[in-house]
């Protein structure tokens, strides 16, 4: 064993610890905590900032991909926001977010927090807690691609097992169009409520299993029902972690995309189009810079609003748990 | 007439429900998978029945080595297994750094705000970045079609989640420790790399986990930036076709090999990812 270092004892030190070194400041120069958060910060001003002023620029321009290699384009004020306002396009793919914000964000919350707790309440093994938190989790560690291509198997009309399924059971009598119009958003909400609602669920169940024995005790010695304990305990103390998860989900479904480039490609006739997927569309493959930046700017500055306030909230959890 | 019915009684009633909610929800989760999994064993006719079949009529396992007799496939494998790693430890080292000075020296570091601006660039929608670094990446020498322009462009979502987490392990990690290291004369980098940084190992391990597994999982920049020269395995998966025929059984195979990292991770270190996941708000 090491001999432990005593102060005022030169003789239990150890040979770095000389004479020169004690002399060092102890306290580290003023450029050192600028510099180690001066890098990522250069970063992120390179890969966000900078691309997102791009954007803002071009916006205000009439940019197509020949002018943006000869440097011919010409400023048009806001009338590139104005063509994505009135467009149908835009207005359609809007309620389409909604829409699917409402599955992807609200309801996944919802049954996530549901059947955490119903896991935590009803299943009393803690060998089969496990087991089934890891299988119930087990979609969300697939990649979008995996999910997108499963699900468009799964629910393929004429041979896919969903279907077939179905009729095996007798629930449905004739084969569901999963990819028509007005049915392939629902399509992609199914595979998204798969794929995440295991982020809220694993969450709140851990938020639960963090709880304080102790209340429960004096609850169980009141004589109070155990739905009643739910109810008036659980929830009010998970209130927190349930809105963390629903800010989690929220942003990540704000800027979902991928499943409708897999599953539908925004179609058909761009009836499962989100606002994001049109931006990215008109920017990389049909190349209208200028009304793509017009559609980033705007998503971008609706999801500025939503973090901000997300942040805030979320500031205040921290600072009543002491970190931040 | 008095309601003989105990509330432990319709208590067990509700009980019920809610576990068979649980059961059904199981059998909603499990269902793709198992179909996944049966699939990557039938043979091509058989996946292409008009009745499709809910248990392999011959178990192909060959399929799993079919995978890998295109050598393309492999090389998927190690592009996204690059690009995630590099990724990791680019993202891991200046978000340790960060962390670290945000959590000791708040105020010297740019303060809580600035923590939080780091932050916030994970949850914006990444539409206002791609198209102009499309353009940056193409006017390159090395065009877009690399594996650096995924290595820089996954920091836009792994270095505010490392710096962020890190900040909060550091702040875990007590301070008096390396108060005392200072006493005894050690200088900030040897108290840094000696005593902090072994404490906080647990956690960024964590770290890495999750980075490595959004990075290698990512699927929307790899589809729009690469393609030719580089292919990460997700990009390939949509593809796999023979003709104008769509192998799924060799789809679903190759599927359940990559599954393999993220999978394993998660049920290793499921404890430590819960509070990275949740932004360290949940002590799992």
């Amino acid at each position: 064993m090491r001999q432990a270092i005593v102060r005022g004892d030169p003789s239990t030190y150890p040979d770095w610890f000389d004479g020169k070194r004690r002399q060092r400041p102890l306290i580290v120069a003023r450029w050192v905590p600028i510099a180690m958060v001066g890098l990522p910060v250069a970063v992120l001003f390179a890969i966000v900032v900078y691309p997102t002023i791009w954007m803002f620029y071009h916006s205000l321009r009439d940019t197509n991909i020949t002018g943006l290699f000869t440097g011919n384009h010409a400023y048009v004020g806001f009338a590139n926001y104005g063509t994505v306002f009135s467009s149908d396009r835009f207005q359609d793919s809007l309620i389409h977010l909604l829409q699917y914000l409402s599955f992807g964000a609200v309801l996944q919350v919802i049954l996530g927090g549901i059947l955490a707790l119903t896991l935590y309440e009803v299943v009393k093994s803690n060998l089969w807690r496990t087991i089934i938190l890891i299988l119930l989790v087990l979609p969300m560690m697939l990649p979008p691609s995996i999910v997108g291509v499963l699900w468009r198997f799964l629910l393929t009309p004429s041979n896919g097992a969903v279907n077939q399924a179905l009729l095996d059971l007798g629930l449905i009598s004739a084969h569901i169009e999963w990819f028509n119009a007005g049915v392939s958003l629902w399509s992609i909400i199914i595979a998204d409520v798969w794929n995440w609602t295991a982020l809220p669920l694993l969450i709140i169940y851990s938020g639960r299993v963090s709880l304080p024995p102790a209340v429960y005790e004096a609850a169980r010695v009141d004589g109070a029902s155990q739905w009643k304990v739910v109810r008036r305990i659980t929830l009010p103390m998970l209130k927190e972690v349930i809105a963390i998860a629903f800010i989690l989900r929220f942003t990540d479904a704000f800027k979902f995309v991928d499943l409708v480039y897999v599953m539908t490609s925004g179609g058909p006739a761009q009836t499962s189009e989100l606002p994001t997927y049109i931006a990215f569309q008109r920017g990389i493959r049909e190349f209208a810079i200028g009304e793509a930046a017009a559609y980033a700017i705007i998503i971008f500055a609706i999801s500025a609003i939503l973090v901000t306030l997300f942040l805030q909230y979320m500031k205040r959890v921290m600072r009543a748990q002491g970190l931040a | 007439m008095v309601d003989q019915t105990r509330p432990e009684d319709r208590w067990r009633h509700v009980r019920v429900l809610f576990l068979a909610f649980l059961g059904l929800w199981l059998l909603f989760t499990l269902f793709p998978l198992y179909f996944m999994i049966i699939t990557a064993l039938k043979t091509t006719a058989e996946t292409n029945l008009t009745v499709p079949t809910f248990w392999p009529e011959i178990m192909a396992f060959g399929n799993f080595a079919a995978v890998f007799a295109e050598a393309t496939n492999f090389d998927a494998l190690v592009d996204s297994f690059v690009i995630a790693t590099i990724n990791t430890l680019l993202s891991l080292f200046l978000g340790t750094l960060a962390g670290y000075a945000f959590a000791r020296f708040p105020r010297q570091a740019g303060g809580e705000n600035l923590a939080f601006w780091i932050l916030s660039n994970r949850m914006f929608p990444p539409v206002a970045i791609l198209v102009p670094m499309f353009f940056l990446f193409d006017s390159t020498p090395w065009g877009t079609d690399s594996i650096w322009s995924l290595v820089i462009l996954y920091l836009v979502f792994n270095l505010p989640l490392a710096t962020w987490l890190m900040m909060v392990f550091f702040r875990d990690a007590p301070r008096e420790l390396e108060e005392a290291a200072y006493l005894d004369g050690w200088t900030p980098l040897r108290a840094f790399m000696r005593i902090t940084l072994p404490l906080v190992l647990p956690g960024m391990i964590s770290v890495a986990m999750l980075c490595w597994i959004f990075a290698w999982n990512e699927y929307l920049f790899a589809n729009l930036f690469v393609g030719t020269d580089v292919r990460t395995y997700t990009i390939v998966i949509p593809t796999f076709t023979h003709g104008s025929q769509t192998l799924w059984n060799l789809q679903m195979a190759f599927s359940l090999i990559a599954m393999i990292p993220p999978v394993t991770l998660f049920i290793l270190l499921r404890r430590y990812m819960v509070r990275g996941l949740s932004l360290g708000v949940v002590k799992g």
